[in-house]
């Protein structure tokens, strides 16, 4: 009995000094490009520094397996406080009940005016809420090889007839030895590749309507790229797995002329070709000479089952205030979402994949937000391409996949 | 006295049901309560973020399966990767169990090294595996263009040709261990006067392997191809690290097939339905070993 006893007031006092204590915590889930650099612990040190009554508890998650966790972890009731979300996933998150509405705290935060002007009408979900805080941007371009398209005195592309003219040009044996050691367009296959895709099947297919997906021009498109492995054979014979990892690692290597990627990837590839990299818009593949390339977001959200909220917005909103923003987007190489981070001096050696960013903005799309996003970019798409790619269906199933996905046809 | 003696044996009676009802109630918890929810789940159409919207659907999940392609072709995959890996690790475990019960010099670092594939986690193996079969920067390549076996580097993980067979090698190489190890304890069970005896009768190699060896080894070959034809049919993570499953449906086995459909797109109704199909399916593979195991045991006595 005495023992009891003791063991009560043991949990009291435990209990009590916690409390007395104040401290919040808040488990935070990322996932970033390169986790060899970790620059959010310096962030996480600054905050802590100014609120002492709130720990950030961040959980450093892999990119490739980030939603598959995140919807366990919703469903499993073991959701993080806050974490990282992008848009096309707000669809679904938001038809879980899973993310706390953040327009309250909006209408009171001294730093809403600092966001970018157009981000802010980007969040704004189907029901008129907003679910998410800004962090970053990206747009993708095409990384080319300056030198190689000198060498080969090889005109940049402009257009899709053009791009293949390149990428024929530029896939060739260039030590003699009878195999194929250099390929044109380093193509992702794999896991979110519709990045890739999308610039020659979607400039007339943005909302991927079913007429949008029936229509000739997407399906002589989308044929377009399986043509690019298959029949003219300008993207190694490994596309059609290839990831992140490997079209970026084959391109630093040396193995592909073009690649498809953002200004995240750009430390290591200037560190590896140094003043050998240029970066230009993507071509313009559509029937008018429309362009699309992947607007790539991030964004902040608080899970509804969160306890803290309160302590998760000062987080959030943290991370998205000026010189903080700024902090994580050196860190990230992404783009900040502050007025003020966009006009910080950006150096020389970095300018021109800002300029091919910035050039991009005006065709920069983000996937049709629907909850069917997700299961495209997870599964769908990946699956359909691969076996597109490898012969096993018509390229024009796979439209047909999407269009059932997408539009329930 | 007698009365006595029968509560006391009585109360005796109840301490092997304590001791193993832990191990039983873990399992109710950790197998059949889920196997159980699964069952449940796969009579409905289960939207798994509001359960409450979810509608009894009868068999139409089981149905759908067996209309759609992937489910066929996953499972004509999932056939040749047990009927590939287990008589490949089985006779590749038989022939290291036979040269290590010899006896030569360091025979002791060879059974310890013997055993590493077996005890590395299977995504470290899966990864490992990935970077050799790399179609760019991978070894494999390297060391048969050198060799002059191949004129290109063959992308291993990337053809439908050629994906399930490279994962089925590396979960040879990762499995023939374990057949190793048990034939190996198996054979050194088998008393010498057998081979003796035989020998007498004039028989050769051959012959005490086939009236000695192999009958001596029935016991251990039983329950290891069983416990090994159970593993290797559930077996999702080395085809998961190495290509998810890709390219397209390449290397799609049942089993993964209801993983990525519960986990990536979160149907775990259709899931659930193609798991139960799934257990079945093994469920009746292994009585019918079982059988033809028992069957055979008769005849010979």
């Amino acid at each position: 009995m005495k023992k009891w006893l003791l063991f009560a007031l043991m949990g009291g006092l435990l209990s009590a000094s916690s409390v007395l204590g104040g401290q919040t915590t808040i488990r935070y889930w990322y996932h970033l490009d390169n986790p060899d650099n970790d620059y959010l612990k310096n962030i996480i040190k600054v905050f802590e520094e100014k609120n002492p009554d709130i720990k950030i508890q961040a959980e450093l998650i892999p990119w490739n397996n980030y939603y598959d966790n995140l919807y366990t972890s919703i469903i499993g009731g073991n959701a993080p406080d806050a974490g990282e979300v992008k848009l096309m996933a707000m669809p679904q998150l938001v038809s879980m009940e899973a993310l706390e509405p953040l327009d309250a705290y909006i209408a009171k935060w001294s730093e809403k005016d600092d966001i970018l002007d157009d981000l802010w009408s980007k969040m704004v979900h189907s029901d008129g809420k907003t679910y998410l805080l800004p962090l970053h941007y990206i747009v993708s371009y095409l990384y080319i090889r300056q030198d190689l398209f000198d060498k080969y005195d090889v005109k940049i592309p402009t257009n899709r007839d053009e791009f293949l003219a390149a990428a024929k040009a530029l896939t060739r044996d260039t030590d003699g030895d009878g195999r194929i050691d250099l390929y044109g367009f380093g193509y992702r296959g794999g896991r979110a590749g519709q990045e890739h895709w999308g610039i020659f099947a979607l400039p007339n297919a943005k909302e991927m309507t079913s007429a949008q997906l029936k229509d000739p021009w997407t399906i002589e498109a989308n044929q377009f790229v399986v043509d690019m492995f298959r029949v003219h054979k300008v993207t190694p014979p490994s596309a059609p797995n290839d990831a992140f990892t490997e079209i970026m690692g084959a391109f630093r290597g040396g193995l592909t002329a073009m690649t498809v990627n953002h200004i995240g990837s750009m430390p290591q590839v200037v560190d590896a070709l140094g003043d050998k990299v240029g970066a230009v818009k993507v071509p313009a593949c559509g029937k008018n000479g429309e362009a699309w390339t992947n607007f790539g977001d991030e964004e902040n959200a608080i899970f509804a089952a969160s306890k803290n909220k309160e302590a998760a917005w000062k987080w959030i909103s943290f991370l998205a205030t000026g010189p903080y923003n700024k902090m994580w987007t050196d860190g990230s190489a992404q783009l900040p979402v502050t007025k003020s981070g966009s006009r910080a001096p950006v150096p020389d050696r970095y300018k021109r994949f800002i300029d091919a960013t910035i050039a991009s903005l005006p065709f920069a799309y983000s996937l049709p937000l629907t909850p069917a996003t997700q299961e495209f970019v997870n599964n769908v798409w990946p699956m359909q391409m691969q076996r597109a790619m490898l012969g096993e269906i018509p390229a024009e199933d796979m439209l047909k996949a999407f269009d059932e996905l997408f539009n329930g046809n | 006295m007698r009365g006595a003696e029968r509560v006391k044996r009585r109360r005796f009676d109840v301490l092997p049901y304590v001791l193993v009802s832990p191990a039983v109630l873990a399992t109710l918890a950790v197998v059949f309560y889920p196997m159980l929810t699964a069952m449940g789940m796969s009579v409905y159409d289960y939207v798994v973020w509001k359960p409450s919207a979810s509608k009894f659907i009868w068999f139409d999940n089981y149905l759908a399966a067996l209309k759609s392609d992937l489910f066929w072709t996953s499972l004509k995959q999932t056939l040749l990767w047990i009927g590939l890996t287990v008589p490949m690790q089985l006779l590749l475990g038989l022939a290291t169990a036979l040269l290590l019960n010899r006896k030569f010099a360091w025979r002791w670092l060879a059974r310890m090294l013997v055993i590493v594939p077996w005890a590395l986690p299977s995504v470290v193996i899966g990864l490992m595996w990935r970077w050799i079969y790399d179609a760019n920067y991978g070894i494999m390549n390297d060391f048969l263009l050198r060799l002059r076996i191949i004129e290109n580097g063959v992308p291993w993980l990337a053809t439908s040709g050629t994906a399930i067979y490279s994962i089925i090698f590396v979960l040879i190489w990762q499995g023939f261990p374990f057949f190793a190890v048990m034939l190996l304890a198996g054979l050194q069970s088998i008393p010498k006067e057998l081979y003796e005896a035989v020998e007498v009768d004039g028989a050769g190699i051959w012959g005490r392997f086939w009236h000695v060896t192999l009958p001596g080894l029935k016991s251990v070959l039983v329950t290891a191809i069983l416990l090994r034809l159970i593993w290797v049919a559930n077996s999702v993570d080395i085809i998961y690290v190495m290509t998810e499953g890709g390219p397209g449906s390449a290397s799609h086995t049942l089993p993964l097939y209801a993983f990525a459909l519960s986990r990536k797109a979160m149907r775990f109704g259709s899931a659930s339905a193609i798991a139960v199909l799934f257990t079945l399916m093994l469920l009746t593979l292994v009585v019918l070993y079982l059988r033809r195991v028992d069957a055979s045991g008769e005849t010979r006595t």
